[in-house]
């Protein structure tokens, strides 16, 4: 099953997607409002005002109902949870601790404090791989940033939990990883590095 | 408006009034002070995001977690002061003596968390994300020791006041089903009518009560680990239980907000706003939405259930359904045709209408998962909650506080909203608008700075975006601080708010 929907829309990455139906919604809400302010001088009988309001309000009813619902049965397809994601090629194990990453290929039954790995480490591009992520202190959270700063995958890191994150690199190139969960004074400097080859 | 209550046998008497009106001003001066100072931190945060001052890890992050707080907290107690005065002064008799209490409690609890984040660096973040403040913290542990204290004040102070709100309120209506409405959801008209601030403050309070019990449990088991660190709690747990305290308070500002929004309007437009089965419909289906949308804080612990993402994805997405279908055409009603003379107060109402929409639909968007997954901890998550609170809770204020300000009719007529409000209107957004361009280029939320990042693009986006935020925010600051001058001296001077 496929676990993005964005790749489906072409190059538009999800933020820039967001960015773009939010600002739509917003002239439109701004519009509007101005519209209401610009013309609330015309006096009109308030009952026949509110009629005609109320009327509006059950057709914008309907509609905001179908267009949610519509968007609630799309996306709900597109979930980075486990059942959601696609047969690994590979596992990696990922712990996250105060402030440093530690990397290792394949699973591991350390506990996260003995897991030993580098916060530095090279992945095939073009498979599926499944981070197995755990913390070794306090919440942190395990994103991925592309070459030009999109974030492109994450999960939480937490203390006394593992949770499983699927990505495939699409392409070859280094890719960042950048803790999202702020975990004390130095949350900024605690990186690391995927190579994709 | 007020002839229809004030003639009500066991509403307030005048002299309650006055004791009342007495309250409200040393509320509202309160918050004409502290409010701006909570904006100072902001703009330090933003400048040193933007290289333009430096500052130590250990001091922004307690600068942000005095910002976080305070805003949460002086918003929510402007709130439900501002509402519990209308209700006191129009429809049932609350205490004074409690109502203080609450003022000063409050007073207390802002002090002590001012004193834990700046004397003692307390650098959590509002959220205390458990086990931090234990585990690597820079911070000495009584700071910890006295936010936690100082945020069960808080809590104790705002669970007593939303308490005998509730319970006045019900007294005089006729218990729970009564204050929920239900009565005009029968074949029959009710036999009496219940004020829509009634309801709404219903709908929100008691999801406040749970909230703020909520938080006092979280709260007592973080004192329980200060004096024994030997103890250890789930932390998927204690996460659940802190978002569903910080997701309530923020969202219930907003519908404390508007309640008093359904009272004032009317005056202004000249059309009543009264409760008919569609507003209870709408009203009591926001009360769910309040209890279970804060599961989208979550989506990223992939170790949560999955039965529980749904729920917060679909609570979010139904949320949008009341709001704006019920409050916002309920505005939209008030205004439209209504040849309203624009004084400061429905301006300020209509704006503020206006940025909970777009605040709203930046919230729809973020909590779609598929899409939360690429926005999650960065700052569009603040640029949606800034909108709200910012371009719609402030908003809501102004509009309050210019009523307030403004006792005589004719003076109301004449209250216009001059240069500083609107240079705070185009500040605030011109300061939102970065933190929006900054969330669509995954630059991430609660980093000092970006220059570590190890992405050179994103660095230098991030710093510029946040150059161009603080200057906004210096606007928006200049505009405030014209009109809340102006507000201060009315008040202080008048001292004589209108009923």
């Amino acid at each position: 099953m496929k676990t993005d929907l964005f790749p489906l829309l072409a190059a538009l990455t999800a933020q820039k997607f967001s960015g773009g139906i939010f600002l739509m919604a917003a002239l439109v809400v701004v519009g509007l409002t101005t519209y209401l302010i610009l013309t609330s001088r015309t006096r009109e009988e308030k009952y026949a005002a509110k009629k005609r309001v109320y009327g509006l309000r059950a057709r914008y009813f309907i509609g905001l109902s179908v267009i949610l619902l519509v968007a609630l049965v799309i996306s709900l397809r597109f979930l980075p949870y486990e059942r959601y994601q696609a047969k690994p090629d590979q596992t990696v194990t990922v712990v996250a601790m105060q402030w440093t990453w530690k990397m290792a290929a394949g699973s591991s039954d350390q506990t996260p404090l003995e897991f030993t790995g580098s916060n530095e480490i090279s992945l095939p591009a073009g498979k599926n791989i499944r981070f197995v992520v755990a913390s070794a202190d306090v919440n942190h959270n395990f994103a991925i940033y592309n070459s030009q700063g999109v974030l492109v995958a994450q999960t939480q890191a937490m203390p006394g939990y593992r949770n499983e994150l699927a990505y495939r690199f699409p392409e070859k190139g280094d890719y960042m990883v950048i803790c999202l969960e702020y975990c004390g004074g130095p949350h900024t400097i605690m990186t690391g590095k995927i190579h994709a080859l | 408006m007020r002839s229809e209550n004030s003639t009500i046998a066991d509403g307030p008497g005048l002299a309650d009034i006055q004791q009342h009106k007495k309250l409200m001003t040393v509320w509202s001066v309160t918050f004409l002070i502290l409010f701006p100072l909570l904006i100072v931190l902001g703009l330090l945060m933003r400048a040193n995001q933007g290289e333009v001052v430096k500052m130590e890890y250990s001091t922004f992050y307690s600068l942000m977690t005095l910002h976080g707080l305070g805003m949460a907290g002086t918003l929510f107690s402007i709130a439900y002061a501002a509402l519990s005065y209308l209700i006191a002064t129009r429809y049932v008799k609350l205490s004074v003596a409690l109502g203080t209490t609450v003022y000063f409690l409050v007073v207390a609890g802002v002090v002590g968390l001012a004193g834990a984040c700046l004397i003692g660096k307390f650098g959590a973040g509002w959220y205390l994300l458990y086990p931090l403040p234990f585990i690597g913290a820079s911070w000495p542990q009584w700071s910890t020791g006295l936010a936690t204290v100082s945020l069960l004040v808080l809590g104790a102070a705002w669970l007593v006041g939303s308490l005998h709100v509730v319970l006045a309120l019900s007294k005089k209506y006729g218990g729970f089903s009564r204050l929920m409405g239900w009565a005009y959801l029968g074949r029959q008209e009710p036999e009496s009518e219940l004020p829509p601030i009634a309801l709404i403050a219903t709908v929100s309070l008691i999801p406040g009560i749970l909230a703020f019990l909520t938080a006092a449990a979280f709260l007592i088991l973080f004192l329980l680990q200060l004096f024994e660190p030997s103890l250890s709690f789930n932390a998927l747990l204690l996460k659940n239980l802190l978002f569903f305290f910080g997701h309530t308070l923020v969202n219930i500002t907003i519908y404390l907000a508007v309640g008093w929004v359904y009272v004032l309007f009317p005056e202004f437009s000249g059309r009543e706003w009264k409760l008919n089965r569609v507003t209870v419909y709408g009203w009591n289906a926001t009360f769910l939405f309040i209890l279970f949308a804060y599961f989208h804080h979550l989506y990223m612990d992939f170790a949560q259930p999955l039965s529980l993402q749904y729920i917060g994805q679909i609570a979010s997405y139904m949320s949008a359904i009341p709001a704006t279908a019920v409050t916002i055409f309920g505005i939209i009603a008030q205004v439209y045709h209504a040849e309203i003379r624009w004084t400061a107060t429905p301006l300020a109402f209509t704006l503020g209408g206006m940025g909970w929409v777009i605040g709203g639909v930046a919230a729809v968007v973020d909590s779609t998962i598929a899409i939360n997954k690429a926005l999650h901890n960065t700052l569009w998550v603040p640029a949606h909650f800034h909108t709200y609170m910012l371009a719609g809770v402030v908003l809501f204020i102004l509009g309050f506080l210019y009523y307030l300000a403004s006792p005589q009719e004719s003076a109301r007529e004449n209250t216009r909203a001059g240069a500083g409000f609107w240079l705070f209107v185009i500040g605030a957004y011109g300061f939102l608008a970065m933190f929006y361009l900054a969330g669509a280029n995954s630059i991430p939320r609660r980093f000092a700075d970006y220059a570590t990042m190890g992405l050179a693009s994103s660095h230098q986006i991030g710093a510029l975006l946040a150059q161009i935020a603080a200057a906004f925010v210096v606007l928006l600051l200049v505009g405030i601080l014209g009109v809340f001058w102006g507000l201060f001296v009315r008040l202080i001077a008048r001292r004589t708010p209108p009923l």
